[in-house]
């Protein structure tokens, strides 16, 4: 914790007696994230929104979460209001993964294949059972994805996740999205929101298995601003990647195809992208 | 891919020769150079042949033009007052006299109006919706084909062909009928930009499951294999063999002038006139130009038998019909079960052809503005931009496409 008005973790003991050995995980600007026990649920992660963050944004992640029915997406396992001194608090208690984000791994270089076609194996299923409700996450990076100590990925944070029948939340009139630069792909930079659907989550999937398998991001490694990003989203085609298992020629050309510019050279969905890549781990003998 | 016999002027005795010696095909037929009855006419012949069929391209690209020909059919719209001849009443009455004429001539699918297209803005893309939609109304049953009418500068420009590959799919025709206009001009594209975004636009069309059809082509076109388009149609003038948008304005009569007679070489993917071939006889190299058997109709064995070229009387019949016959020849050899065996059969052509050019050039003989040598190139970088953005997805779906 820093020394902004925020809550403690005593204070939240206090005020849930359901929980305990709370202790801080992250702090941002909108939330504070804690672990805990539950007395019912075992480990959970304990969000406190901040107040001013909108509500219906809130509400969206949870109707989407809830809705998703995907083992591997973290589910909801309560939700309220609490008054704090910093004032009104939405709160949501989640199912813990036990694990490490994909940032905290590739900080060890980049994943061994097994781990590479799983992350690509289990992501691309959410990414499918996003697509069938007509959810696009519009924030799949290594920052939001988990490796658990059984060896398999999760999403998180459908904070930003887009309904596609509903209105967004984003202003249209905004020339830039809300987006994570050198992930989000030139149609979500540019908030272009016609043109956003699953094929945009398909960009951001691609440029993390590219990571994932070299260690660097393509498109923000090494540069100086916002704009350089732009301009390598609009220009630069990935190079072919050098990996040394048997299908890896074509999981290389699957991340070029994901990592198209333009969303009519990518797959067509997320199932298309899903089919792929199963037929690529079952070649490899990965689950 | 198919071949389908473009009508220009002057075609009607080759395409019932070449439909006969082939044992059927497609037509499509032009209104621009047949005058009513002579439309009801060639179709019946057509169609009276075992496996023939006719398809009839409206020629609705430039509606405001008064070429007397096309003036004369009953479907061509003659009130531009409201200036929404493409909506409403007016729409529905040239639809309907359309769906009409299609049916009195037997075709079996419909080609819809298309404006021609120098911009893809909101009024063009309303009016292909609008030509959808009212065919639905008044012909249900029918198989629609919806034209997509390019201007040069359309198709050169990343931004206006990506805002067609946005919205063209979702058109929910059964087919296209896509015809571009050259850059330039010119007979043979000399901007790979050019003929990669019509390859984007037919692979995008396949991949949303419609039929497409590639209008007013010669053998550059004959890349088109790589992206499984449903057919390429070529014809005798070369302006059926690309697509000038202004011979829809302009008046019938000032095509007709005197030509010169244009050899066809399908390895070396170039024509040469037939002083040219009195080089190569010179050069005892005249045989090496021969067609390969399966590309040979018989209609060149003349100029190859011993004398002079330019003595044996190849006529612009024989070239046209030997242009035609090899061209489909080529077509079908291009046939692959693969989307890398298509690539290495495009490869082949083009390497074969750029080794024959180099000899050929290097004793003199050249196809001038008909010779492929500088297009080599072209159709290369072409391919490889299309490799580049829709290669993976071509190899996984090719059988799909090809189904």
């Amino acid at each position: 914790m820093n020394g902004n008005p925020h809550i403690t973790a005593a204070w939240l003991a206090k005020q849930f007696p359901d929980l305990q050995n709370i202790e801080p995980l992250s702090s941002g600007g909108q939330k504070q994230v804690f672990s805990a026990q539950h007395s019912n649920d075992g480990d959970v992660v304990f969000k406190l929104i901040h107040p001013g963050v909108d509500v219906e944004r809130i509400t969206r992640e949870l109707v989407a979460v809830a809705s998703i029915h995907s083992p591997r997406v973290p589910g909801i396992l309560g939700q309220g209001i609490i008054s704090t001194s910093i004032g009104d608090c939405f709160w949501l208690r989640e199912q813990r993964i036990h694990g490490h984000t994909v940032r905290e791994c590739l900080a060890n270089g980049p994943l061994d294949t097994s781990d590479l076609l799983r992350l690509a194996l289990h992501i691309s299923e959410v990414l499918v059972s996003a697509e069938d409700i007509n959810i696009v996450h519009r924030d799949v990076k290594p920052e939001n994805i988990i490796l658990d100590s059984s060896g398999d990925f999760w999403l998180l944070d459908f904070t930003i996740a887009r309904h596609l029948t509903l209105d967004s939340l984003t202003a249209t009139a905004n020339v830039l999205g809300h987006v994570t630069w050198g992930y989000a792909p030139i149609e979500q930079c540019l908030n272009m929101k016609g043109q956003i659907d699953s094929r945009a989550d398909l960009f951001a999937f691609g440029v993390t298995l590219y990571e994932c398998s070299t260690g660097i991001n393509p498109f923000s490694n090494g540069t100086r601003d916002l704009r350089e990003i732009l301009q390598r989203l609009q220009t630069v085609v990935l190079p072919p990647l050098q990996l040394t298992f048997s299908s890896a020629s074509e999981f290389s050309d699957l991340i070029t195809t994901l990592t198209q510019r333009n969303r009519v050279h990518r797959p067509q969905n997320a199932r298309e992208a899903h089919n792929w890549i199963r037929e690529i781990c079952a070649r490899e003998q990965v689950q | 891919m198919e071949f389908y016999l473009q009508f220009g002027y002057g075609m009607m005795q080759h395409c019932r020769h070449l439909m006969s010696k082939w044992g059927g095909g497609t037509a499509i037929l032009s209104p621009r150079d047949l005058s009513p009855n002579q439309l009801l006419n060639i179709s019946t012949q057509i169609t009276d042949l075992p496996g023939g069929q006719i398809l009839l391209d409206p020629q609705v690209y430039l509606p405001h033009a008064d070429h007397e020909r096309l003036c004369s059919h009953d479907y061509w719209p003659c009130d531009y007052n409201t200036g929404t001849f493409f909506q409403g009443h007016a729409g529905r009455e040239l639809v309907r006299k359309l769906v009409d004429l299609n049916k009195a001539i037997g075709s079996r699918e419909i080609i819809l109006p298309g404006l021609l297209a120098n911009d893809i803005d909101d009024i063009w893309i309303e009016s292909q919706r609008s030509w959808l939609e009212i065919v639905r109304e008044v012909a249900g049953n029918y198989s629609v084909i919806s034209t997509i009418a390019l201007g040069a500068d359309v198709i050169r420009n990343q931004n206006q062909i990506d805002s067609l590959l946005e919205v063209a799919p979702s058109w929910n025709a059964d087919g296209f009928y896509i015809v571009c206009e050259h850059p330039n001009g010119n007979y043979l594209v000399e901007e790979p930009l050019w003929i990669a975004n019509v390859l984007d636009l037919v692979a995008e069309l396949r991949f949303a499951g419609a039929r497409v059809i590639l209008g007013y082509c010669n053998h550059q076109m004959l890349v088109a294999n790589l992206v499984q388009a449903t057919a390429i149609c070529s014809g005798t003038w070369m302006n059926v063999r690309s697509f000038p948008p202004e011979k829809f304005r302009t008046a019938y009569e000032e095509e007709i002038r005197q030509r010169a007679t244009w050899y066809y070489c399908p390895q070396a993917l170039s024509e040469y006139k037939v002083p040219f071939l009195d080089i190569a006889w010179g050069q005892r190299i005249l045989g090496t130009m021969a067609p390969p058997p399966e590309l040979d109709g018989g209609y060149t064995g003349r100029l190859f038998e011993g004398p002079q070229p330019t003595t044996v009387g190849f006529s612009e019949q024989l070239a046209f019909r030997h242009y035609l016959h090899a061209l489909r020849g080529q077509v079908r050899a291009l046939e692959s079960e693969s989307y890398d065996e298509a690539r290495s059969a495009q490869d082949y052509l083009l390497n074969e052809a750029e080794d024959f050019l180099r000899t050929l050039n290097s004793i003199g003989i050249y196809g001038q503005k008909r010779d492929f040598t500088a297009i080599i190139d072209v159709n290369r970088a072409a391919l490889a931009l299309l490799h580049s953005r829709r290669g993976a997805l071509l190899r996984r779906r090719w059988n799909s496409l090809n189904s």
